[in-house]
């Protein structure tokens, strides 16, 4: 069985390592040029002692750069449509199921061994594009401390594996199920798109409790390291939360929401609002119980965070193989 | 499952290699299959022959274990049609588009095989197709279609099947591919040397004539008639003779079909006895008549048994 799944995938095993190599190649280049503008970088800034503005006067690398780093993001639905979606629907609509579930070997062995194996490459290719982006990502990472933001985290690290692995689950079952090419591989891509947007924009930020943190609202506060910050503004006494809107607002909160012995230190008119009574009204405010704060997920819960999204999606790909190993044993070839 | 009523027969009754018991196929709302019961005994060649739409492919998927029937029993080789690989290295199975992987050569397929079955006879498939001058490096898409059908035929005779089932194999082919391909069948079963029961699906009773020695018709998802050919020639015969009432007739024969023009009748007839109306005239009859006789038969399905022996 390994070989025919060997014999069958072996051409399109080769152009997946001719564009990882492709991949490979531009990122090695950029990563490498990315790498040592930040070395220079620092030798610079340490030599004039300018290091703690680094971020705002070195830039790295080129955006478009950048972004093609983001097209990674697009390989595992890739695999998924290139390698899930025929796996069963490809032999329904060639007829060839007819040959294969009449040898020697039970359906439940064909599906996994053949699955199983891609599942595999699946896995190993994720893992081969996650590790170029991740070094790729190593200056990056240092200078801007945006590991944890979310186009970024999804990029690096060990998610992919598990996207890549839960993409090709997700074809392999959509082909089962309409026993059909062309619309499992738009199942597939809705499908992909949809669960990770679901994951990264409303499940992600519940892993783990996330932390808040109060300051003081005349001064600047940020998470310590790469965190992932998740609100930030100021809590009056009562608990209301203000983040800013529009209108005139002292840090976030709206003139209105002022009390009114604060009020008296600013102009309606901000324009005319000098640097000294903006203080006195800050200082007026924390006098009357408002705060600062900031929600986020620390920066030390980041390989937490990308070992429950990677439980996550090889969970849903284990559940979607076990689905199409019912619906292949159960209906009629 | 042993037959009580067997017993009572003094020679052994031929091993069953297939037998079913009111199989029936329904799909939504088609019924592709209904109460067929029928038997095919070891090392026969059988013809399943019926229009199409007469439930032929249906039937044999179920056989090879693709489908499952909707009510019923079916019997292969003793065991209940799964997907089991004990079960299925029993069994070769040819569907009608004869499906292999087009970009992928014979002998690809042949070491495909290798891998997927533990009986496997390679060596006589690249035998075989060396001496059809079928190139087995070639990708089978680029073989003509009498060349694919050799292929497919040689890969399902490599598993060594004990029961080779074959749906429409020879439809799609040439006059010479056909013959070709039955040569090649005829000469597979003579090897195996009555180990092999083949139920091959036609509706080209020309074929059927040269290879089979055992008949199922189906029509309208049901069994019309079944039984070794030779009997079934022997049992018919085509009466002719003036256009009268046909009841003392039927009193001892069963009146399959009948035709009639101004003058005559003309009778398909199942023989209960000896023919005595010296008014008609008795022919034997072709394998052709006897399937179209029964396929234009409108009547309810003269033939209600399983074996023709148990009747008379």
């Amino acid at each position: 069985m390994s070989w025919l799944v060997w014999r069958q995938y072996r051409a399109q095993g080769a152009i997946a390592l001719a564009l990882l190599a492709g991949f490979g190649a531009v990122l090695i280049v950029t990563g490498a040029q990315m790498a040592s503008q930040w070395h220079s970088g620092l030798a610079s800034c340490a030599a004039s002692g300018t290091c703690a503005k680094l971020a705002q006067t070195l830039s790295l690398g080129s955006p478009l750069g950048r972004d093609f780093v983001l097209l990674s993001n697009l390989v595992p639905a890739l695999l998924g449509f290139l390698w899930g979606a025929p796996l069963v629907a490809g032999e329904v609509e060639a007829g060839t199921r007819a040959y294969a579930w009449t040898q020697g070997i039970s359906r439940t062995r064909w599906l996994l061994v053949k699955a199983g194996w891609l599942l595999l490459a699946a896995a190993a290719w994720g893992g081969a594009v996650t590790a170029l982006t991740t070094w790729w990502y190593g200056p990056r990472n240092a200078l801007y401390a945006s590991a944890f933001q979310p186009n970024t985290f999804d990029t690096q690290g060990i998610v992919t594996v598990g996207y890549s692995v839960f993409a090709l689950a997700l074809g392999v079952a959509a082909g089962a199920l309409t026993r059909r090419t062309l619309p499992a591989i738009a199942i597939t891509i809705g499908g992909f798109i949809g669960m990770r947007l679901l994951i990264s924009e409303v499940v992600r930020q519940h892993y783990l409790t996330a932390v808040t943190a109060f300051y003081n609202p005349l001064q600047a506060f940020a998470p310590p390291g790469p965190a992932w910050t998740l609100q930030q503004g100021v809590m009056d006494k009562y608990g209301q939360v203000f983040t800013g809107g529009n209108g005139p607002e002292v840090n976030g909160v709206p003139f209105s929401a002022l009390p009114a012995n604060c009020q008296k230190f600013i102009m309606i008119d901000p324009g005319t609002m000098t640097k000294t009574s903006l203080h006195a009204a800050v200082t007026c405010m924390q006098a009357s119980g408002f705060r600062g704060f900031v929600t986020y997920q620390p920066a030390s819960r980041w390989w937490a965070f990308q070992g429950i999204e990677t439980g996550i999606f090889l969970a849903l790909a284990a559940a979607l193989i076990a689905a199409a190993l019912v619906v292949v044993r159960r209906r009629d070839a | 499952m042993s037959e009580p009523h067997r017993v009572k027969v003094v020679a052994a009754p031929p091993a069953l290699a297939i037998e079913t018991s009111g199989l029936t196929k329904r799909y939504r709302r088609v019924t592709a299959l209904s109460e067929c019961s029928m038997v095919v005994p070891e090392g026969r060649i059988c013809a399943l022959i019926g229009p199409n739409g007469a439930g032929k492919t249906t039937l044999l998927r179920m056989l090879a274990g693709l489908a499952a029937p909707t009510a019923g029993t079916a019997s292969v080789l003793g065991g209940t049609p799964r997907q089991d690989p004990a079960f299925l290295a029993d069994i070769g199975f040819l569907a009608q588009e004869m499906p292999l992987y087009r970009r992928m050569s014979a002998a690809d397929h042949i070491k495909i095989g290798a891998h997927l079955n533990s009986r496997w006879d390679g060596e006589s498939a690249r035998a075989r197709l060396l001496g059809l001058d079928i190139p087995l490096g070639r990708a089978v898409g680029t073989l003509s279609g009498g060349q694919r059908a050799q292929v497919a035929l040689a890969l399902t005779l490599a598993k060594k099947p004990r029961v080779l089932l074959l749906d429409e194999p020879v439809a799609a082919l040439d006059p010479l591919a056909r013959r070709h391909f039955l040569g090649t069948l005829t000469s597979a079963v003579a090897e195996t040397d009555g180990a092999l029961t083949v139920v091959l699906s036609s509706h080209l009773i020309a074929d059927i004539e040269r290879v089979c020695d055992y008949l199922i018709l189906l029509t309208r998802s049901q069994v019309q008639l079944a039984g070794d050919i030779e009997d079934l020639l022997a049992e018919h015969k085509v009466l002719i003779g003036p256009k009268k009432d046909t009841g003392a007739l039927a009193a001892t024969h069963t009146v399959v079909h009948t035709t009639t023009t101004a003058r005559q009748s003309t009778l398909l007839v199942r023989v209960g006895g000896p023919l005595i109306d010296p008014a008609y005239e008795a022919a034997d009859i072709s394998l052709e008549e006897l399937v179209l006789g029964y396929m234009g038969a409108s009547a309810a399905p003269a033939y209600a048994g399983l074996t023709t022996v148990a009747e008379g």
